[in-house]
């Protein structure tokens, strides 16, 4: 011990202090960045509540919005937004999953096989405002549609198809490969061992994904407004089951108020739309975590 | 029998399932091929040179002149900005929660992650616009307080989740023995993590902030809420201008059809688009080197 | 009595008035570009266990999943050299892999029962075979049961999934499973080695049971467990099939130096 404490330890024992100081610097920076993530999200839950709050009543969430005067509702937005969430689901969950099947269960590496997960991983890159000026161009210009509520669901079904093929594929890989060997090991086709053994041991996590993805779906503005439009009641009541009818989702109702829209009171409109929109990306989460956990409890029997 | 009623089926659905994946390239060819027409009748047909559209500050589609420069300048300045702001942030917010945070703050701060992606770009543009315009004009000096520094500083909590969950993932994927080894040396657990994890991780993170780079390149509506929106270059941090993202929501709406506004639109619709393929190819490079 | 085999300078032929099950011949298995089963050639008897014993990484495990084409469904892994089962060759061109499988079954390392019913994992395999009558399921499940040793534990909860339980009753419910299909041949890959002694004593028993109607292979890393439930014995050693005979004329006097070395612990 006495011999350790020479001259020549001190700058050790300085360095030694100077690297506890850095650490514990930097480790409380790291901490520092990671509690403001937080507060950053719950002062912003906590001021669009704030702002919000005081706007929202039975008739703002039920009244049609009014194209000049004051006192406008959100009633066929909501509707809208939900009808468009329900379509793009009905269109792009049998397609993205079927594809994320074969990525994962059947495609051996190759040629092809690069090229769809290029063109997935370029899909989930495109801008979601250049994906609406397609569907634009092919279901306003092409199709002769006009501003439609299918015209947006079908361009919210390309834009969101990457991120459903990747939930399903990340689902599909928790399955053990055990199980997938048991079924093929009684006689099972492949198909056969997908349906009936893989899907469902993945059932919790994919639709966790799903309902997570819907919530996006749900919020999504800049694909929507050249496509499936910005007014909710051209000719038509504002709650029908009309494919090719406008409809503007709750969202876009947001955005189009504020920039293009002459009624007085946009500041109140807005702060009601982005508080329900914020309600719902929370119910859209809670609910996702609540029934992925209800499933795999299910399925586990425990 | 049973068995060949089995093979049917396995055909069909193994056909079926691959159509679906096939359903993707067509899509994809499809938004290629079509864009790529629509936005090249600005060269073709309205004649009007590549060099004037990326490299002229004078947008006047009307007198046949639609220079792109101010939009193209003001995407890439409002980029840079979120990346260097945002990127730093998010990156250490995923060291922290991949090397320090304990579990159950972990599994706290998961959610929250998800609940900032979902929320709609509208409700962050919103939130500039209620919330740091008016700060910035109050506080900056700026008359609108609507410009490049309001919109970057959108995008930068914008990327923020992007760059978070990929930068988590990447340390994560570094083997638990090079941690261990590091400290078994007498490392301190920050010496660890700058001289051994974020190395290790290296193109696991630059993965991280080319998607962010994705991410905040073609956000529209929220940008387009607090940036200003006029096609002017900009002075300084506070004078309002405008993205590429930006002037196609601001002006499709009252484009005629055919003309060389619309034609234009096109045109950085289509270079947005070849922007995101290159960054997925930046991606793949990226990645493959580390391989 | 009975057997095998093969390689003339490895083993002499023992003549067998049993059927011959299953006929291996020259099989090699590629990793990639690594061989991992050498020119292996071996002949099963009907209504026989055979067990397959060797060090880890000997390739045991890769020469019995080469009986019921398990490699098809691992992208990078070759076979090569012909597998018969009563004269038909397996990896014939026009054969079907899963017509294959229904006949010869295969019990994992690890109990891997679904995420289902007990009763579920039960008639898996006979609801994919196209039995739908829900009586006809319930006498197979009883059937399946009782034959693997499990009817009584279970009879009261066949509802329960069949993830709750023990280790050893999930393997017996995987072994019921594979009956259920009425395969021919039963592949077992160290079916008892996640398990503790009561319960491997169980699964021994059951094996020794089963034999009378089926042909079963296993594989196992223990050599007092090849001693008590086989009637012959190949031991592997890094890809090569070194020597096949009788159970107790392997153990007792190995005709390979490596065989006995093996035997006398000098490989651990």
């Amino acid at each position: 011990m006495a011999m350790m404490a020479t001259a020549g330890s001190a700058a050790a024992r300085n360095t030694a202090a100077q690297r506890r100081t850095m650490n514990s610097l930097m480790t409380g920076l790291l901490w520092a960045a990671a509690l403001s993530m937080i507060g950053l999200l719950l002062f912003f839950v906590g001021y669009i509540l704030y702002l919000g709050a005081p706007v929202i009543s039975w008739h703002f969430l039920t009244s049609p919005p009014s194209e000049v005067a004051a006192g406008g509702g959100i009633g066929p937005e909501i509707y809208n937004s939900f009808y468009i969430l329900f379509l793009t689901l009905l269109f792009t969950t049998p397609i993205a999953t079927a594809g994320g099947i074969y990525l994962q269960e059947y495609a051996r590496p190759g040629l092809f096989t690069s090229l769809v997960q290029f063109c997935a991983e370029s899909l989930s890159t495109i801008p979601s405002i250049v994906m609406g000026l397609f569907g634009m161009l092919v279901f306003v210009d092409l199709f002769h549609w006009s501003f439609s509520a299918i015209g947006g669901a079908l361009t919210l079904t390309i834009l969101n198809l990457p991120a459903l093929m990747r939930v399903t594929q990340e689902a599909l890989q928790t399955v053990p490969r055990t199980y997938r060997e048991g079924s093929m090991a009684l006689g099972a086709t492949k198909w056969q061992t997908i349906r009936r053994v893989v899907l469902p041991s993945a059932i919790a996590p994919l639709t966790t994904g799903i309902v997570l993805i819907a919530g996006r779906i749900f919020g999504e503005t800049a694909a929507l407004i050249f496509t499936a439009g910005t007014s909710v009641s051209v000719g038509h009541s504002a709650y029908d089951l009309g494919l090719f009818h406008q409809a503007e989702t709750l969202s876009v109702h947001l955005w189009y108020t504020h920039s293009e829209a002459v009624v007085p009171d946009v500041t109140k409109i807005g702060n009601g739309s982005a508080l329900v929109l914020l309600v719902m990306v929370l119910v859209f989460n809670i609910s996702a975590r609540l029934l992925g956990r209800a499933l795999s409890k299910r399925l586990t029997g425990k | 029998m049973g068995s060949g009623r089995a093979h049917a089926q396995e055909r069909i659905a193994s056909t079926a399932l691959f159509l679906a994946s096939v359903f993707v390239i067509v899509a994809m060819g499809a938004i290629i091929i079509y864009l790529a027409f629509m936005g090249l009748q600005l060269f073709f047909k309205d004649h009007v040179s590549p060099l004037v559209f990326l490299f002229s500050p004078n947008f006047s589609p009307d007198d046949g002149h639609p220079g792109s420069l101010v939009f193209i300048l003001g995407s890439v300045f409002i980029t840079a900005f979120a990346i260097c702001v945002g990127g730093p942030f998010g990156v250490a917010v995923g060291i922290f929660l991949s090397q320090l945070a304990p579990k159950r703050l972990a599994t706290f701060m998961k959610p929250t992650i998800e609940i900032l992606v979902g929320i709609p770009s509208v409700v962050y543009g919103w939130l500039g616009l209620t919330l740091l315009a008016p700060f910035i004009r109050e506080h900056l000096g700026s008359q609108t307080g609507f410009g490049l520094l309001t919109a970057g500083i959108v995008l930068s909590i914008m990327i923020l989740p992007t760059v978070i969950s990929l930068a988590e993932d990447a340390l994560r994927a570094v083997p638990h023995s090079l941690e261990e080894g590091s400290m078994a040396l007498g490392a301190t657990q920050w010496q660890t993590i700058w001289s051994v994890m974020l190395p290790a991780a290296r193109s696991g993170l630059t993965v991280a902030v080319i998607l962010g780079i994705a991410r905040a390149i073609g956000e529209a509506l929220a940008v387009q809420m607090v940036i200003g929106n006029s096609a002017i270059l900009p002075k300084g941090l506070l004078s309002p201008t405008a993205a590429l993202t930006t002037e196609i929501v601001t002006d499709m709406g009252s484009a005629q059809e055919g003309t060389v506004l619309y034609h234009s639109l096109f045109t950085m619709a289509f270079l947005l688009l070849l922007i995101a393929m290159a960054l997925i190819l930046a991606v793949r490079f990226a990645l493959r080197r580390n391989a | 009595m009975t057997v095998i085999m093969q390689a003339p300078e490895v083993a002499p032929r023992l003549e067998s008035d049993a059927e011959i099950k299953l006929c291996i011949d020259d099989l090699s298995v590629y990793y990639g570009s690594f061989q991992a089963i050498k020119h292996a050639s071996l002949k099963v008897p009907e209504n026989c266990v055979m067990a397959l014993i060797g060090p880890s990484g000997c390739g045991k495990s890769t020469f019995i999943r080469a009986l019921n084409r398990m490699h098809d469904l691992a992208p990078d892994v070759r076979v090569e050299g012909t597998v018969t089962l009563d004269g038909e060759d397996i990896y014939a061109k026009d054969v079907d892999p899963v017509t294959i499988r229904h006949r010869i079954g295969m019990v994992f390392q690890r109990p891997n029962p679904f995420p289902k019913s007990i009763f579920e994992n039960a008639v898996y395999g006979p609801r994919i075979h196209g039995v739908r009558s829900r009586k006809r399921l319930m006498e197979i499940a009883e059937r399946s049961l009782r034959h693997a040793a499990l009817w009584d534990e279970v009879k009261d909860r066949l509802d329960k999934s069949a993830l709750d339980l023990s280790g050893g009753q999930q393997q017996r419910l995987c072994i019921a499973r594979v009956l259920a299909v009425e395969p021919e041949v039963i592949l077992m890959d160290e079916p008892a080695s996640a398990l503790d002694p009561i319960a491997t004593s169980k699964i021994e028993d059951l094996i020794g049971e089963l034999k009378k109607e089926y042909t079963v292979v296993i594989v196992t890393h223990s050599m007092q467990q090849a001693a008590r439930i086989s009637d012959y014995t190949a031991f592997f050693l890094m890809g090569e099939l070194v020597e096949i005979g009788n159970t107790r004329d392997i153990f007792f006097k190995p005709r390979d130096k490596r065989t006995e070395d093996y035997i006398t612990g000098r490989y651990g």
